[in-house]
Formats: C-alpha cells, sequence, structure tokens
C-alpha cells in the first residue's frame, strides 16, 4: 500500500484534472451534438450541393487523426491573429471532429425508421417540418441514443490529447504527478481509475437506454 | 506560406519514413488484434472467473483513453525494470485497447446471426463442430468485416499518438518539421494527405474484402 | 349521435342519383414507372360518393402503388387524379397544357382531405393512443385540442376501444393497432378513405375485428378504396371490384359479376387459384 503513497498524496490534484476534463468534454458535446444534428438532417433531406460538401467533410474528419487537427489548430491559431484561448480552440476542434461521428449516428437513426412512419405523417397532411418535428426526430433520437453515448465516451478519452498540445486537463495533471514523484505506474493507474469511473458511468447510462430503446420498439 | 517546390522535396520522403512506420504499427496491431481479439472474446463468452476476467479487460481498455496507457506501458514499465522501445510500448498498448474492441466486433457479429440458423442445423442433424464451420462462421465472417474495416482505420488513426512516447510515425516528424520549419500548412497538409490516402486504401481493402467474404445476405 | 359520420353530407347524396354525382375520385389515364418497369398503364377510375371500391390482384400488379398515388405517396409520369372536382399532386396548366407539380402545402392540404390505413408500423410508438389520433387535427388542421379530444374519443369509441385511450401502440394487438390507425384518419375528416392491405399483416383471429370496423365505415357510407386479399370480404363490402394485373386494370364490376361470372380469363385464373386455397 505504501506504495502508492505518491498517488493518494496526489489524488486530489488528479481530481482536479478530472474537473477540467468533465469541464472540457461537456464544452465539447452541446456544439458538436447541434452540429451532428444539422448535418445529419442536411444529409438526409439537403439538395446535392450540399450533401456533397457534408460528405467531403465527413471524409477528411474520417480519414485524419485528432491529434493531427489539434495540432494544426495550436499552431495555426497564433499566426491567424484571433484571439481565442487555447481552450475554447480545443474545444472548438474536438467539437467539429465529433460532429462528424454523431451526424452519422443521427443519419442512421432517422434512416432506421420504417417507411410507413413517414408514410403516415405524410398522409395526414403534415408538412415536412411538422412531421420532422413530432414524428421523425422524437424517433430517431431516441434510436440514435445508445450509439450516442458511446460516442460522448470516446469524446471524454479524446480530451486526453489536449495535453499533447500542452492544455491541463487530467492527463497533463498526471504527467506532472509523475514528473515529480517519478512513481509513473501508480499515477498513471490512478489516472486511469478516474477516468475509468467517469466513462464506465456513461457506460451504463448508453446500455441503460439500449435496454429502453430495444423494449420500446 | 509559399508552396515551395524545394521544401516539398525534403518533406515527402521523411513523411514516407514516418507512414512506413505508421503501416508497421498499424498492421501488426491488427493482425495481433484479430487473433487476439477471437481469444478474448471466446473467454469472454465463458462461464466462471475467466468470463469476467475477460469482460472487466473489455470494460478497462474500453473505458481509459489510448494516451494514459501509452503512458503506463512506456513510463511504467520501465521504471518497473523491463523497459519497452516507443514502437514496442506502442504496440503492446493498442493491441490490449483495440482487442477489447476487436473482441466486442466478433461477440456482435455472432449475435446477430438469427437462432433460426441453429435451429435449422441441428434440426438438419450436423454435429456442433460442421454446424459451426459451414453454417455460423462463413456468416459472422460476412457480418464482422465491416465493422474491422472502421476499426483498423481507427488503428491506422491511432497511431498517431504514439508520437507522445517519442516514436517517428507520421504526427512525430510532422511535430519535429513543424517545429524547424516556417512551412506550417505544407508540413501538416503533408501529412493529412498521408493518413488520408492510407485510411483511403484500408478502406479500399475492406471493401473488396466484403465482396469477396460477404455472399448475399 | 355519437357512431356515424357526417350525417349532413350523407343526407345530401341520397338527393342525387348515382350518375349524377360528381365523382369524390378521378383517377384518369395514369401512367407510372420503376426504372425501366411500367408499374401502371393508362389506369383509370372513378368513384362516387359514398361508393366502396375494393382492388384485388396478384402481387405485382400495382395496385397498392395505384392507391400511393391519390395521395402522391408516389410520383407519377402523366395522369391526372382529383379529389371532389381539385387536381392533387399535380395540376394541367390551362393556357400551355404543361403538366406542373403542385407546391408541398397544396399537396399537405390535398393530403389531409384523404385518409389511408398503412400495412404495418401505422401507429406512432412514441405518442399513446389519443396523442396518435388528435397529433393532426391540432396541428394541421389548428382544431382546438379539448374539440379534438372530444371527437378522439367519439371516434375510439366507434371502433371499440375506449377503454384504450391513455395507452401506447406498443401494448396493442395488431388488430387494435389498425382499429386506432382508421380512427386516427377519421379524426381528420376526410372524404374518402384508402386502405392498403391493412389486415395482411395481422395474425388471423385478429383480422375480424379490423374488418368489422370497416364494415361499420361502410355502412355509414364513408367513400373507400380497398386493396385487399380477403375475398369474402370483397363480397361483403363491395360495390365495386376492380381486378388489377400488370398495371391495368383487367376487369371492374359488381361482386357477384366479377367473383363467380368473370368475363376475363386471367381473372378466372387468378380466382381460381383463389378457390383452390380457401375454398370460398
Amino acid at each position: 500500500m505504501k506504495e502508492f503513497a505518491p498517488l493518494i498524496g496526489s489524488f486530489w490534484y488528479l481530481l482536479r484534472g478530472a474537473g477540467m476534463t468533465v469541464l472540457m468534454a461537456a464544452s465539447a458535446v452541446a456544439p458538436a451534438t447541434l452540429l451532428g444534428i444539422l448535418l445529419a438532417l442536411l444529409q438526409v433531406f439537403g439538395g446535392g450541393p450540399l450533401r456533397s460538401a457534408i460528405l467531403g467533410y465527413l471524409f477528411l474528419i474520417r480519414g485524419i487523426p485528432l491529434l493531427v487537427l489539434l495540432t494544426f489548430v495550436y499552431y495555426l491559431l497564433p499566426l491567424t491573429g484571433i484571439d481565442l484561448p487555447p481552450f475554447w480552440g480545443v474545444v472548438l476542434v474536438i467539437s467539429l471532429y465529433y460532429a462528424a461521428f454523431i451526424s452519422e449516428v443521427f443519419r442512421a437513426g432517422i434512416l432506421s425508421l420504417p417507411q410507413a412512419q413517414w408514410d403516415a405523417a405524410r398522409s395526414l397532411g403534415m408538412s415536412r417540418r411538422l412531421m420532422l418535428r413530432i414524428v421523425v426526430l422524437p424517433q430517431a433520437l431516441r434510436l440514435a441514443a445508445p450509439p450516442y453515448v458511446s460516442l460522448c465516451v470516446s469524446l471524454v478519452k479524446a480530451t486526453s490529447l489536449v495535453s499533447i498540445v500542452g492544455l491541463w486537463e487530467l492527463t497533463m495533471a498526471s504527467r506532472e504527478v509523475v514528473e515529480r514523484t517519478l512513481a509513473p505506474f501508480q499515477i498513471f493507474i490512478g489516472a486511469a481509475a478516474i477516468y475509468f469511473c467517469i466513462c464506465y458511468t456513461l457506460a451504463l447510462y448508453g446500455r441503460h437506454l439500449e435496454r429502453r430503446v430495444l423494449l420500446g420498439h | 506560406m509559399p508552396f515551395d517546390p524545394h521544401f516539398i522535396a525534403r518533406l515527402i520522403p521523411a513523411l514516407l519514413d514516418g507512414a512506413e512506420v505508421t503501416v508497421e504499427l498499424a498492421a501488426l496491431t491488427m493482425a495481433i488484434c484479430l487473433l487476439w481479439g477471437l481469444l478474448v472474446a471466446l473467454a469472454h463468452g465463458a462461464r466462471g472467473p475467466l468470463g469476467w476476467i475477460a469482460g472487466g479487460y473489455i470494460q478497462v481498455v474500453r473505458n481509459t483513453p489510448l494516451l494514459i496507457q501509452l503512458y503506463l506501458v512506456y513510463f511504467g514499465f520501465s521504471m518497473a525494470g523491463f523497459g519497452l522501445s516507443g514502437f514496442a510500448s506502442g504496440l503492446l498498448a493498442l493491441c490490449a485497447q483495440n482487442g477489447g474492441y476487436v473482441a466486442e466486433i466478433y461477440r456482435g457479429g455472432l449475435q446477430s446471426v438469427s437462432i433460426r440458423q441453429f435451429e435449422a442445423g441441428r434440426a438438419l442433424g450436423m454435429r456442433r463442430s460442421t454446424l459451426y464451420t459451414t453454417v455460423i462462421l462463413p456468416q459472422v465472417i460476412a457480418r464482422v468485416v465491416p465493422p474491422l474495416t472502421n476499426q483498423s482505420i481507427s488503428i491506422i488513426k491511432d497511431t498517431s499518438q504514439v508520437a507522445a512516447i517519442a516514436v517517428m510515425e507520421i504526427m512525430k516528424i510532422t511535430e519535429v518539421w513543424v517545429e524547424t520549419s516556417a512551412n506550417t500548412y505544407d508540413v501538416f497538409l503533408g501529412a493529412a494527405l498521408i493518413y488520408l490516402a492510407l485510411t483511403s486504401i484500408a478502406g479500399l481493402i475492406g471493401k473488396l474484402a466484403e465482396r469477396r467474404l460477404a455472399f448475399a445476405q | 349521435m355519437a357512431g356515424t359520420l357526417n350525417d349532413a353530407s350523407s343526407s345530401a347524396i341520397e338527393l342525387l342519383p348515382a350518375r349524377q354525382q360528381r365523382p369524390i375520385l378521378e383517377i384518369t389515364a395514369l401512367h407510372k414507372r420503376f426504372g425501366a418497369v411500367e408499374v401502371l398503364r393508362d389506369v383509370s377510375l372513378a368513384v362516387t360518393p359514398g361508393e366502396v371500391v375494393v382492388v384485388i390482384g396478384p402481387s405485382g400488379s400495382g395496385k397498392t402503388t395505384l392507391l400511393r398515388c391519390i395521395n402522391l405517396l408516389e410520383e407519377y409520369e402523366s395522369g391526372t387524379i382529383a379529389i371532389d372536382g381539385e387536381p392533387i399532386g399535380y395540376r394541367i396548366e390551362a393556357e400551355t397544357g404543361r403538366r406542373l407539380r403542385m407546391r408541398e402545402r397544396e399537396i399537405a392540404a390535398a393530403r389531409a382531405r384523404i385518409g389511408m390505413v398503412f400495412q404495418s408500423y401505422n401507429l406512432f410508438p412514441h405518442m399513446n393512443v389519443l396523442q396518435n389520433i388528435t397529433a393532426a387535427p391540432v396541428r394541421v388542421k389548428r382544431i382546438a385540442r379539448r374539440q379534438a379530444e372530444a371527437r378522439a374519443r367519439e371516434l375510439l369509441a366507434m371502433v371499440g376501444l375506449s377503454d384504450k385511450v391513455a395507452e401506447y401502440p406498443i401494448r396493442l394487438s395488431g388488430g387494435q393497432q389498425q382499429r386506432v390507425a382508421i380512427a386516427r384518419a377519421l379524426a381528420m375528416d376526410p372524404k374518402i378513405m384508402l386502405f392498403d392491405e391493412i389486415t395482411s399483416a395481422l395474425d388471423p383471429e385478429l383480422v375480424g375485428e379490423v374488418l368489422a370496423a370497416m364494415q361499420q365505415l361502410a355502412g355509414d357510407g364513408m367513400t373507400m378504396v380497398v386493396v385487399t386479399h380477403e375475398m369474402s370480404f370483397a363480397r361483403d363490402i363491395a360495390d365495386r371490384i376492380v381486378f388489377m394485373d400488370a398495371g391495368i386494370i383487367v376487369e371492374e364490376g359488381k361482386p357477384d359479376h366479377l367473383l363467380f361470372a368473370p368475363q376475363s380469363e386471367r381473372v378466372r385464373a387468378f380466382l381460381k387459384r383463389y378457390n383452390d386455397r380457401y375454398r370460398i
């Protein structure tokens, strides 16, 4: 147990780091989700050029590592003269990155709706906007919820990458502690455990949603 | 940011060297995980402590960031006495994490084969080994190829994180060149293009495999 | 009286002899293609108010497609469809004779005057029965919620499901769901009701209750176009049976004529196959 003394001593510092991680993830999730839903709707209902643009965007995000994008923005931002705090810079990149994956999840949800639901709504004389609002989206969002929660877990883990471009959160905090205490094994296990608590809780919620979706349909 | 052909001429071989390492790392990871993931999936399906350990393993690697796993292996193991090189650490961590994901892919593939197939085979009097090899396995293989393709693309992108432990793959080389030259754009553009190329090739291989292995579903 | 529909319009209809009434539904020279295949070939059909037309035929004959063209759930290449004299979907411009697609708003308004019931996955699973029935009247026709709910309860009573008002579709049997679907379509006060094989996906023992609801509707004077496989039901409910095959109307006539003394060989072959299976 005494081997874990360095971890116990620094645990509070790591927890503060975890707080920053959660803050960062929460800040990125909201815009990512809104943008993701918008992109999904535009892809399903939009015209040719719009759809091609979105497909191009998805292709880029799918093929380029998040770390490359983060590093790129980290070097680029000072050069453009935009006065954006680094925190919001990385939150922006993470949002844009995950918006792509979230849009795919919602698009799948929308498309998996039985054709009869669209037909029934249209046959009742509903306009497209009304149909989306009260028939399609409520169901599509419910269907997409479990994989969406998985993506949220992935997003939380992705915040660890900002430590590589020098921002402070749990991973950076643990690196600092390791440098100080020279006990990488214990500290990184501690950090892993904290990440695990956050992510596993989310994952359990996702499985709960999955069960609810299966029962409802 | 002038388009400097001399710079580009020096940049490309350097990036290609990095790409070589990236491809090595990714390909080895995928190859090992195909087998390791299968073992984990089988263990997970077993009853008793083996099943629980496998289940716990999957949950731990899926809910902790790859970066922390990398640091843990690289710094932790060296502190404990058996130091691994950056490449070896990266390989170990990548296999550990993706083994968990691949195991879940196998499980999903098996579960998605309708129970009717089992019943039909047994009704025809097939022994379990025949049933699995001639009826179930081909269907599982067909269903498993698309998610495995996605996973391989994910692995290629994840290799970028081993830059954090000083492995000279694409991301690290990008970092070095960006630090030592003014042509930030060109370097990132080159890195992005190579990643896009690699992930696209992986995607194409996956599609080919799908066509070969997936008969009319 | 809470059991019947629009009493006023049915009594008005009785004043005119059938021949002189303007058709509620008029399909003229309908052509539809799916890629290279001609699914509907020069189909024309007129349905008078209060008439019940049953469409039968082998699968792939285009009967479902025809139904779906009426409220423009499917597009078609040429031909016109009019509901109570008003064109729906496409309009022919007076001077040029060009065929123009109507605006979405007009099409939606036209669809609101046509009721349709589908084969499966009809009801909105995330709403309960009352919400399913009142959603469109409240939001499309802007009827006050209390009024819409009162009407919904009337209609539920008519199909015998008063006690299911707050239930969610998943808790209802297939037959109950289809009856709610009928009530939902009726809540929009349509001029004509379309039924697309609504009992085909049901367990046999649940079919009867749905057919009974349709019988009652017919008895109340609703104009109906019904696509079905249920031959004995067709015989009971239809004023006219239409036989379609390979995209054209092969023969039509009164039930007893078409079912027992058909003129066309194709109809005979179809009915013979049916008789061999079911012995009606």
